[in-house]
């Protein structure tokens, strides 16, 4: 099997034997499996914004979508494993919001799309079953990895997990500062950005013993 | 003399008082039709200026003195009495009673603000009182009701008191839209402004006034009321500047002689600037003395009412000596005077610090004093500048604001509930305000798409509309809609507030969100004066219990930095001249002496007509200190201006302190400094597209955007006990800002954010001028050994602002995980807000 090159930007860690590539795109990548990782795609949330009448803007979910079929295709990845937050709130299930989708999953009919359902995904309910996507509740096994939504140990293994949007915050000489959002490696639990570009971020505590990678722009930063 | 002006002068002889000339003005006035500003002081009378106008008028109307047996007789609403802080509202109630009940008239008076009780809250619904106290929220409030037009029918005189510290506000806006409107409903309503004085008192009032149909302003008086003979100001001076710093505002190096001066007096109000230093001046006081417990009382905004009505109170029964307040006493009706005023820190500008000193000894004639506390040295400076200016008579000026787009969002919804508008009428009733005098057609045509359908970008969301066009009136249909907007009227932003309350009940007050989450559980802090120990945070209340001993964090509050006015800065920017010639006049400029001798030394004091750039490296890196004198809101845009032409020069990441002297701009590497002054660093060529850009890297817009996107209903701050729905809705105004600039850039709130802070937070008027003052200085850039008095302050202080040209990934590289935040030990992972991260995105 010929594997795809590692995306500009793109850097690799290995956990539990498990050639890990961390996209800029806030994805994680396992070429071993032809799979791409996710957490917290929100869809609808703008959506679900206007229907409370608060006036946002289109095109955040559509952009989100565009994005997620770049790491698709520079990935050729088969599968798909959403660490839940799929759909925002029932609210954003609009109509159009739902077609939009439909016509993305219609673009990428061969892959296999899993979620592992997080807690919006209770509120919001499961995406339609015409999406194909197979709902299922964590924890869901990964190989030796275990996929959760809220970070919480697991003795069966390594869990990687999303739900804290974890970002951090660097600094430099002459005062230099930026907040960045990171993927997160503890001991035992690894936690992914969220992917949707429409979400805030929690502030993450180091800890001496986890591995942090940052997103500059299109670049991944080990720390 | 009419019966009437008989009863009311014997009123005020039962009190031993006469009325003053400039009431008597007010009266006649008000009975002609007119109406006007009153100006002066504060609590010399101006309340009843004001008030004795409509009640002459309803004395001539009940000639027998009676006494109100039921609620329904009394007469229905007549004044509309405006308080810009719910605080005053129930002072200002009872001096506003206090004569209609002794003269017998059968009027009611009542307060309504967001403090009023549910129970007569009802009771105003079904019927308001005579005379109606209220802020300008609670009024808007009312402007909700459909019933509004007739519920004002009666309205004879509005009175909107203090209406300096509304004027230059976006509170300010909105009382000028309630005045349009309740003029419509009532044309011969008669509007008389309180105000302190101010540099432009012919604005203020016209603004009160609004504007006639072909635009000329209204006819009015100005009545000018009493003010103090003459104001001392002085200030402490530290024996030895030696241990004196140079910069910061929390120390009380100067207790021991404030200690001395408050022991001399029956009465004093020690005023701060902030309430953290508020805070801990008072602890400091008890702790120099304990005894002084007793009759020591501590004053600001975010103690519980309860607490701030004792000390008010006490100050007046003389039950409280010295009490130590933020400018939550600036303002009231009946205070007391006291025979000593003290100032923490700079008055930062010639009005307040006249208010201030009209605290002490205000009966006319009288002379008012103040006695500053500087907390640096170059307060001592600002002081000495501030007398002078004060002699000169050059007062500040406030500007109202021009046409916040947000806010008429806002209203738009408010008239929309309360009955609905039409285009043609709406847009005649806005041009009658200052505010929106100009506003065009197209502005007006997109805040109704704004509202109806949220804006160009979303003409495919027709379900979305908070108002709807129905028959050719703009109304709200949906309930929730309605319920959304009153819940969240207004136009301050304030971070989320927390409770602090004793597990045995009882409420202290409130601090920020940002404060408690630093806290673990044993942690103790003071506040309100009270030594605490941090139990725990439930239900965004803080669980206190009292702790042992007197150490502890005070709290921090976010308050925007008063910045130092342009007639203060100018005239420090002559008393630095002086000292440049060797001229030390008075006792502040002698003691700041060898301050300013070592800044020679080190550096020079630069000539009015030069530019001072002070060159350092540091640990931190390399230091650019450049002193314009400017004031701190122009420094904020020059700075980002020049560090923006810095960075097309070579890639490089500057970070920017401000302050009302200068700012710094730091980088790591040298920056090129020589090549930038050559190539036009000060060039007043391309200014607004530099400028717009600078502040688009320097993210100053997007700071802007969180007040707009609150006042137009983008940010819903919620309510108690809200559901999870709710909070699925809340998004911060740094991220929305980001999606609009993404994908509706056109959209006219953006365009405002950039506008206000060219315009109001940048001064970008003066940012031309003073830029055009700057081309044509002489630049001297000195290489200075180690930081002077005059950089020290920039160098220190943590409020920073940053521009780049660099790609992020190559600055990333070069920065570390900031350790700061950490402030809990975890296990293998832990985030500050484990559970709720949810309320975390809020923010």
């Amino acid at each position: 099997m010929t594997e795809p090159a590692i995306p500009a930007g793109a850097v690799t860690h290995t956990i539990a034997d498990e050639l890990l590539v961390l996209l800029p795109d806030r994805a994680i990548w396992i070429p071993g499996r032809r799979m791409v990782i996710v957490a917290d795609l929100h869809w609808g949330k703008a959506a679900a914004f206007r229907a409370a009448f608060v006036p946002v803007p289109t095109g955040t979910t559509t952009s989100d979508l565009a994005r997620l079929t770049r790491v698709l295709h520079d990935t050729s990845a088969t599968s798909l494993v959403v660490l839940g937050d799929l759909l925002h709130a029932r609210a954003g299930r609009h109509a159009d919001t739902l077609a939009t989708i439909a016509a993305w999953r219609e673009s990428h009919s061969e892959l296999d799309i899993t979620l592992v359902r997080g807690n919006h995904d209770a509120h919001a309910g499961d995406p339609p079953a015409s999406l194909g996507i197979t709902c299922v509740d964590a924890p869901y096994a990964i190989g030796p990895l275990i996929g959760v939504h809220e970070p919480q140990e697991h003795p069966d293994g390594y869990v990687l997990a999303g739900h804290l949007h974890p970002c951090v915050s660097v600094r430099g000489r002459g005062r230099q500062h930026a907040r960045l959002t990171a993927f997160v490696f503890g001991p035992r639990v690894g936690v992914l950005p969220a992917f949707s570009s429409f979400t805030g971020t929690g502030m993450y505590e180091q800890s001496a013993q986890d591995t942090l990678f940052v997103i500059a722009d299109r670049d991944v930063i080990a720390l | 003399m009419s019966d009437a002006l008989a009863r009311l002068e014997q009123w005020f002889a039962a009190r031993g008082w006469s009325p003053f000339a400039f009431q008597r003005e007010v009266w006649s006035a008000y009975a002609n039709g007119e109406s006007g500003l009153i100006h002066a002081a504060t609590g010399t009378g101006k309340t009843y200026a004001a008030w004795m106008g409509p009640v002459l008028d309803a004395l001539a109307e009940h000639q027998a003195p009676r006494v109100l047996r039921r609620r329904a007789d009394a007469a229905p609403l007549r004044v509309l009495w405006i308080t810009p802080l719910r605080a005053l509202a129930s002072d200002t109630e009872q001096a506003l009673r206090e004569p209609i009940e002794a003269m017998g008239l059968p009027w009611t008076v009542e307060s309504r603000t967001g403090d009023t009780s549910a129970a007569r809250r009802a009771r105003q619904r079904d019927r308001l009182p005579s005379a109606l106290v209220t802020t300008p929220e609670s009024l808007s409030l009312l402007l909700c009701r459909p019933d509004h037009a007739d519920i004002f029918a009666d309205l004879r005189c509005i009175v909107v008191d203090e209406w300096h510290e509304l004027l230059s506000t976006k509170r300010g806006a909105q009382v000028e839209l309630a005045l349009a409107r309740l003029r419509r409903i009532c044309p011969q309503l008669r509007t008389w402004g309180v105000s302190a004085t101010l540099g432009n008192l012919d604005t203020a009032a016209d603004t009160l006034l609004g504007y006639r149909a072909d635009g000329a302003p209204h006819p009015r008086r100005l009545v000018r009321g009493i003010v103090p003979k003459d104001t001392h100001v002085e200030a402490l001076t530290p024996d030895t500047m030696d241990r004196f710093p140079w910069a910061g505002h929390l120390n009380t190096k100067l207790l021991p002689e404030v200690m001395q001066r408050l022991e001399a007096s029956q009465s004093a109000i020690v005023f701060t600037n902030t309430r953290s230093q508020c805070e801990i001046w008072f602890q400091s006081i008890i702790a120099a003395n304990p005894s002084w417990f007793e009759f020591t009382a501590i004053h600001h905004g975010s103690l519980s009412r309860q607490q701030r009505e004792d000390v008010e109170d006490g100050l007046k029964t003389g039950r409280y000596r010295v009490v130590v307040a933020t400018s939550s006493l600036d303002l009231g009706v009946d205070f007391s005077p006291v025979d000593l005023v003290m100032q923490v820190g700079s008055p930062k500008g010639v009005a307040r610090l006249l208010q201030r000193a009209g605290r002490s000894g205000h009966s006319p004639g009288r002379v008012s004093r103040i006695v500053c506390v500087p907390t640096h040295a170059f307060e001592l400076v600002e002081v000495a500048a501030a007398r002078d200016a004060m002699r000169a008579g050059a007062i500040e000026s406030r500007e109202p604001l021009d046409r916040p787009l947000d806010l008429l969002a806002q209203h738009l919804v408010t008239l929309a509930l309360g009955g609905g508008f039409t285009r043609d009428a709406v847009l005649e009733e806005l041009r009658s305000t200052r505010a929106y005098r100009a506003l065009t057609e197209t502005e007006l045509d997109w805040v109704i798409d704004f509202v109806t359908r949220g804006g160009n970008a979303l003409q495919a969301y027709p379900e979305y509309a908070r108002v709807q066009l129905v028959n050719g009136h703009y109304v709200v249909t949906d309930r929730r809609v309605a319920m959304r907007h009153v819940l969240n009227i207004g136009t301050i932003v304030s971070d989320a507030a927390i409770a602090v309350r004793y597990l045995k009940g009882g409420r202290l007050g409130t601090v920020e969100e940002s404060f408690v989450s630093r806290l673990a559980p044993g942690d103790k802090f003071i506040f309100a004066g009270t030594p605490l120990e941090f139990v725990r945070l439930r239900d965004l209340t803080a669980w206190v219990r009292k702790a042992k001993g007197i150490s502890g964090a005070i709290p921090r509050w976010q308050g925007a930095r008063m910045p130092l006015s342009t007639e203060l800065s100018q005239a420090v920017r002559e008393k630095l001249e002086e000292a440049r010639q060797g001229h030390y006049h008075g006792a502040e400029m002698q003691a700041v002496r060898p301050v300013l001798t070592l800044q020679a030394q080190r550096s020079i004091i630069p000539r009015p007509d030069e530019l001072l750039i002070e060159r350092c490296e540091t640990r931190d890196g390399h230091h650019l200190f450049m002193y314009p004198f400017e004031g701190r809101l122009v420094h904020e845009g020059l700075a980002a201006l020049f560090a923006y032409r810095m960075a097309q020069l070579t890639p490089i990441s500057f970070s920017f302190s401000c302050n009302d002297y200068g700012f710094e701009l730091l980088t790591a590497d040298p920056p090129p400094l020589e090549e930038a002054l050559e190539a036009g660093l000060l060039a007043t060529e391309h200014l607004l597209h530099d400028i717009t850009q600078s502040l688009n890297a320097a993210e100053l817009a997007r700071r802007q955007f969180r007040e707009i996107a609150r006042v137009a209903g983008l940010i819903f701050s919620g309510y108690p006990g809200q559901s999870k729905s709710v909070k699925q809705m809340q998004a911060s105004s740094g991220l929305l800002y980001d999606v609009f600039v993404n994908y509706d850039p056109d959209n006219l709130l953006v365009q405002q954010a950039r506008r206000e802070v060219l315009e109001r937070q940048l001064e970008s008027s003066r940012l031309g001028r003073v830029l055009h003052r700057l081309s044509e200085s002489a630049v001297r850039v000195v290489d200075v050994e180690r930081p002077t008095p005059l950089a020290f302050p920039l160098l220190v202080d943590s409020t920073r602002s940053r521009v780049s040209s660099e790609k992020l990934a190559d600055r990333v590289r070069r920065m570390t995980v900031s350790a700061e935040k950490s402030t809990r030990s975890g296990t293998s992972m832990t985030f500050r807000a484990h559970e709720g991260r949810a309320t975390r995105v809020v923010k």
